[in-house]
């Protein structure tokens, strides 16, 4: 029995050239948690994540304006393969593309070649693991077409697929919802909350802070790399917060008619002209 | 998207091979050639086109995974001119008992083009048209230098120069044939046992690094198979160029790009494929011999076009 959360993430700072892209910013993780990560434009909501995913490499926080500790279950990360870190967390990107024929089956078994790079693959137990992610997702009806020639929401049906079948019990989406129509964010929605009930641990990066609310239970918001507020969606989404996210936005958030989560309307710039 | 079995892809290349190889050897700039003639000259040939066609496809796709640009291939990036450079100054130089004959300087030539490629690849804001375009400015400044260097050398070495700039088969020897064939056939499995790793590449390098692959590790392996396979190539037969675009897009549609089945499926029909276009550079215009790049050029820059556009196209 632990009591170490399932991801620990500690004072992250990153510079990029003489830019503080993300100043100390902390936040954990449990299983079955949904967070929302908010903030404007180069917040450094992406930098973040791809820094805690490795993709942006943890060697880099030696150098000076970068540093922090992530831990998976209270192991550091510093000191963990790119194989092994990538069965843990994964980062699903804006839009999945290839410049090649790729079909989404295809797609989705790229995620299980980080378990064994030196075999070629196509095992049955893995072709069982990219089913049973597809399935996850609905999206295994769409297994022969072409990834390009589905619709944004589909490709980001196969992204968390191929993410579920890449082993990592953490998915962090990167704008996973934006550019989507009502019937697939409803759908996208109902597909992380069973993820969560099922105890995977989910990062949102949203522009929309409706869609937001009306998904995550917690909140991390954003300010040009700062920490402006952490906490239930609840507590995080004030309009006091948000003011300081959105200095030059007129916002009143009240809560939803069917779950009481905060929404937020835009009354348009405000008239201070800040 | 409906694929054929690849079982029959590759049964229609080893038939394709076949019959090219069996072809080259009855037809030729002579009619009546004698079985000595045949020994001699068009076995080593037709094996050393083979061996050719084959690496030169393979490199083809490990260069586009390797840059996630479908228009990459060891021509068009100015690494084959990198590699006839490099053996051109090595002989010129006398180090052929030093550097494994002209492959030695050849290999050196290749890796350092690829690594001026890699620089420009990894600078911000470099699109894959741009990146192609710095190729290609890349194989015209090496193939000047070459035809400089032999002009300077030798004064018929200008016609020299051309054997090298178009591609040339016929100095094939046996026993060097056969070492091209299986250093190929070597070459092929070291990077088709980590085939993964090539599909891994497929969405670009951050993806990559997402997936867990060792994108740094992986790609130095990469860069030096395949500046190995084009110095192999380049060193026998010259700069012979768009076998290593065509046959790749021609396999993808039928195998689809997962390497695993990819990699011999390019492997089979590119041997065949310059097999086929050396026979027609021999017979096309009897009794003179076209350089055999003159014809994978005309196959291959229209199929280069149509991969560009089509490209452009479906955003």
């Amino acid at each position: 029995m632990s009591t170490k959360p399932l991801l620990g993430v500690y004072g992250v700072s990153y510079r990029f050239g003489s830019k503080q892209v993300l100043d100390s910013v902390s936040f954990e993780l449990e299983r079955g948690d949904i967070l929302a990560l908010l903030g404007p434009n180069g917040s450094g909501k992406s930098t973040l994540l791809k820094a805690v995913a490795g993709i942006i490499p943890l060697h880099r926080f030696r150098q000076p304006g970068c540093e922090g500790v992530i831990r998976y279950l209270g192991q550091d990360f510093t000191h963990v393969s790119s194989r092994e870190r990538a069965s843990h967390v994964a980062y699903v990107p804006p839009d999945l593309r290839a410049e090649f024929p790729l079909s989404a089956e295809e797609a989705v078994l790229l995620g299980t070649s980080c378990h064994s790079p030196s075999t070629t693959g196509g095992s049955r137990s893995e072709e069982a693991a990219v089913r049973k992610a597809m399935e996850l997702c609905l999206c295994w009806h769409l297994r022969t077409q072409d990834l390009h020639t589905l619709s944004g929401g589909e490709r980001q049906l196969v992204a968390i697929a191929r993410s579920i079948a890449q082993g990592a019990r953490i998915l962090f989406l990167d704008e996973a919802l934006s550019r989507m129509d009502l019937n697939h964010q409803a759908e996208i929605g109902k597909v992380l909350k069973s993820l969560a009930s099922d105890g995977y641990a989910i990062v949102l990066v949203a522009h929309d802070l409706n869609l937001a609310s009306e998904w995550a239970g917690s909140a991390l918001l954003l300010r040009a790399g700062k920490q402006v507020a952490l906490g239930p969606i609840n507590s995080a989404l004030t309009e006091k917060n948000l003011r300081i996210l959105y200095p030059g936005c007129e916002l009143n958030v009240s809560n939803s008619p069917f779950t009481g989560a905060p929404k937020v309307f835009f009354g348009g710039a405000r008239p201070d002209g800040r | 998207m409906k694929r054929s079995n690849p079982k029959w892809f590759f049964l229609a290349g080893l038939l394709t091979w076949l019959a090219s190889f069996a072809l080259s050897l009855r037809f030729g700039a002579v009619v009546d050639a004698d079985w000595k003639l045949i020994a001699q000259l068009r076995i080593p040939r037709a094996l050393l086109a083979s061996a050719v066609g084959m690496g030169l496809s393979t490199a083809g796709a490990t260069l586009q995974a390797l840059f996630s640009n479908p228009l990459c291939e060891p021509y068009t990036l100015g690494i084959s001119s990198g590699a006839a450079l490099g053996a051109v100054i090595g002989s010129a130089l006398g180090l052929q008992w030093l550097l494994a004959g002209l492959t030695g300087s050849a290999f050196i030539g290749a890796l350092a083009f690829m690594g001026v490629l890699f620089v420009i690849a990894h600078r911000p804001n470099v699109s894959n048209l741009s990146l192609l375009l710095a190729g290609v400015m890349l194989g015209f400044l090496g193939s000047s230098l070459l035809a400089l260097w032999m002009a300077l050398s030798d004064p018929e070495g200008i016609q020299g120069a051309l054997v090298w700039l178009l591609g040339d088969l016929s100095r094939a020897r046996l026993s060097g044939s056969v070492a091209s064939i299986a250093s190929m056939l070597g070459l092929l499995a070291l990077i088709w046992s980590r085939s993964r790793e090539l599909d891994a590449l497929l969405m670009g390098e951050e993806d990559a690094l997402g997936l867990g692959v060792a994108v740094q590790t992986v790609r130095k392996r990469l860069i030096i198979l395949s500046s190995l396979i084009i110095a192999i190539c380049v060193s026998a037969a010259g700069m012979i160029g768009f076998i290593g675009l065509v046959v790749p897009h021609f396999a993808r549609r039928f195998v689809g790009s997962l390497h695993r089945s990819l990699l011999p499926a390019v492997a089979i029909w590119g041997a065949a494929a310059l097999t086929l276009a050396d026979l027609v550079a021999r017979v096309a215009t009897r009794p003179y011999e076209l350089p055999v790049g003159v014809v994978t050029a005309l196959i291959g820059a229209p199929v280069f076009l149509w991969v560009m556009l089509r490209k452009r196209a479906t955003p």
